[in-house]
């Protein structure tokens, strides 16, 4: 008990909830560009791949240009091309969706690390961005926007349709190619956010600097059922471990330091229990990886 | 051979030399640099064969998944469990028996690290990629934990273990100046003849190749394809901890944070260009023992190291539209 009221006077929850939502903010934007891709049942592994290279672009150009539009352009721009990439490998060469993604994921991080290490004197200037406030507001309005286009509207139930049977789809006179495009461009948008807002939120673009949170984007839209809100409570969870990682730093929890690294790996710890407690097969679109 | 994918092809080779360009390369030169650096010295070909040990078998450990219709992202963590595990072993002094019991508890740890993804495939429906992506996370996080707590070199200020006493470490074949050859790259030979010999020549083999053909078709002839996949997944598995074993005990000599320089997906290449036949893991597993050297070479001549994985990136992705394609049933 003494352990607990020490605990709760550590953290600070104001700034718990201000970390809590930063933290998440880019989850919930990459898990929803998850979520449009694998929707439409293109598998996207290459979230990581996509943020890192967005973080990187929006990175260096507000801080040549000193305008943040421009930067955020840039950003999602990067990360649009990057998922239209992906469309082009698995609709159109037929590449398997995983070494597509496995493929743009290593292109982004050979990519961004080479122009990092080869234009050092990029990372000096102070970079033009918009304020942290804009990214939390863009990512919950994201999650709104999702859930009624997934709920609502034609595309929405199309891109359901494509992406539980692709065939049937094909007969209903509907393409999923198309369908498809459509959706990797959102995934485009929503990945290109979601590192610009890393790099915002860092001051400058480092090599390697979305350490994962792609991967954990990923592990929060399928602890989510592929379903936005689930998703976003699942991203915002992973917010929170992240914060509380920070504010516990080295205090003893019931007698014990728990290690930074323990919190680390905790969401893919859960999701992985997850996924060996309840089928995690049967959420999952039906057609996923299907061409 | 269609136009798309020699149009892919020219646009990867546009990407690399790109790459070269940007990195103020001079696309000939970097060339002569890897032939007079890296492929016509001893000391090149040295870390070629150092290069190649760990990535022939990991390329056998993702190829024996793959056959089995598994794609075995995990290689990586895999791989820094079972160097964890065998350095924690051979640390200790167990007389002659140091050696052998550090490589089977390595490959005993890469398996046992595998075999939750296979349970959860063959018994949940998860995903394989994805609890193969978990794991490797997690497996890092445990190694940074480890290696800054119990396993720690006191003496030493980074995060490492000590170096293991000279009993334990696996000798070199031939020292002939700076060329070095480590048994370590006969075991991971012997490694991708065993395989093709499991795969051609045996019932386990057999049912491993039909699961992965036609996992249906499998289960109505019979075969118990949730054993074969957990059987494949743990042996996959397994290989993957005897390549992080023999990496400590041949090369490494000590874990330390960061151990892999992404050998897993490195390890993807190799399966995917040996395409059908595990024979041929030999060479595709040699390329990219060459391709790591040379970048390395060409790192020290002021061409950042990320080139590497733009190689691997357009190399998979290459090799990629020519198999493992996926045709829908009608268009």
């Amino acid at each position: 008990m003494i352990d607990l009221t020490y605990l709760v006077a550590a953290i600070s929850f104001g700034s718990l909830l201000t970390s809590t939502l930063t933290f998440s903010a880019p989850l919930i934007l990459g898990a929803l560009g998850g979520l449009c891709s694998e929707r439409s049942g293109v598998i996207n592994i290459g979230l990581e791949g996509k943020m890192l290279a967005a973080a990187c672009a929006t990175g260096y150009i507000a801080q040549a240009s000193q305008n943040p539009i421009l930067g955020l352009t840039a950003g999602i721009f990067v990360a649009t091309l990057l998922a239209m990439l992906h469309w082009t490998l698995t609709q159109t060469y037929r590449i398997d969706h995983i070494i597509s993604g496995m493929g743009i994921n290593a292109l982004c991080a050979g990519g961004t690390s080479l122009i990092s290490k080869t234009f050092p004197e990029l990372g000096s200037k102070q970079m033009a961005a918009f304020s942290i406030y804009v990214y939390w507001l863009c990512a919950w309005t994201a999650v709104i926007a999702i859930w009624w286009i997934l709920k609502s509207t034609r595309g929405g139930l199309r891109l359901y349709a494509v992406g539980n049977d692709p065939d049937k789809s094909r007969q209903m006179g509907i393409k999923p190619g198309k369908v498809r495009l459509q959706a990797l461009l959102g995934t485009g948008l929503l990945t290109g956010l979601a590192g610009a807002l890393i790099v915002t939120n860092a001051g400058s673009f480092s090599d390697g600097m979305t350490s994962g949170r792609g991967y954990i984007a990923l592990a929060a839209l399928i602890l989510g059922g592929w379903r936005p809100w689930p998703t976003l409570i699942a991203a915002v969870l992973f917010g929170l471990f992240d914060s509380l990682q920070l504010q516990l730093q080295g205090q003893p929890l019931f007698g014990q330091v728990i290690p930074g690294e323990f919190w680390q790996a905790l969401p893919y710890l859960v999701t992985l229990i997850a996924l060996a407690g309840i089928a995690g097969k049967s959420r999952a679109p039906a057609g996923l990886g299907k061409p | 051979m269609s136009w798309k994918q020699i149009l892919l092809a020219l646009a990867g080779f546009g990407v690399v030399i790109g790459a070269l360009i940007v990195a103020g390369a001079v696309p000939s030169d970097a060339l002569q640099t890897v032939i007079q650096k890296a492929l016509t010295t001893p000391a090149g070909w040295r870390d070629i064969l150092r290069e190649t040990t760990p990535l022939l078998l990991l390329g056998c450990s993702v190829f024996l998944a793959l056959k089995a219709g598994l794609f075995n992202i995990g290689a990586d963590g895999q791989f820094v469990v079972g160097a964890m595990a065998s350095v924690a072993v051979a640390l200790q002094n167990f007389g002659p028996l140091t050696i052998p019991l550090a490589i089977v508890v390595g490959t005993l740890a890469g398996g046992l690290w595998a075999l939750p993804v296979g349970l959860i495939k063959a018994y949940r429906g998860g995903h394989e990629v994805i609890t193969t992506i978990m794991l490797n996370n997690i497996a890092f996080f445990l190694s940074v934990f480890l290696v800054k707590g119990v396993l720690k070199d006191p003496e030493s200020q980074s995060p490492t273990t000590a170096y293991i006493a000279e009993a334990a470490k696996l000798p070199n074949l031939v020292q002939n100046g700076p060329f070095r050859l480590n048994i370590a790259l006969l075991f991971a030979i012997a490694v991708a003849l065993a395989l093709w010999w499991y795969l051609k020549r045996t019932v386990g083999g057999y049912e491993l190749n039909a699961t992965g053909a036609n996992s249906k078709a499998a289960k109505f002839a019979g075969i118990q394809i949730e054993k074969v996949i957990v059987r494949s997944m743990t042996t996959s598995g397994a290989i993957a901890g005897l390549a992080g074993a023999l990496q400590v005990l041949a090369y490494e000599n000590r874990f330390y944070s960061g151990f892999s320089p992404g050998y897993g997906f490195d390890a993807l290449g190799v399966a995917l260009l040996a395409g059908g036949s595990p024979l041929a893991l030999l060479g595709s597993g040699l390329l990219f023992g060459i391709i790591g050297k040379s970048t390395t070479v060409l790192s020290l001549t002021g061409v950042p190291k990320g080139l590497s994985f733009i190689l691997l990136g357009i190399l998979v992705i290459v090799f990629a539209s020519f198999r493992y394609r996926k045709e829908p049933s009608h268009d």
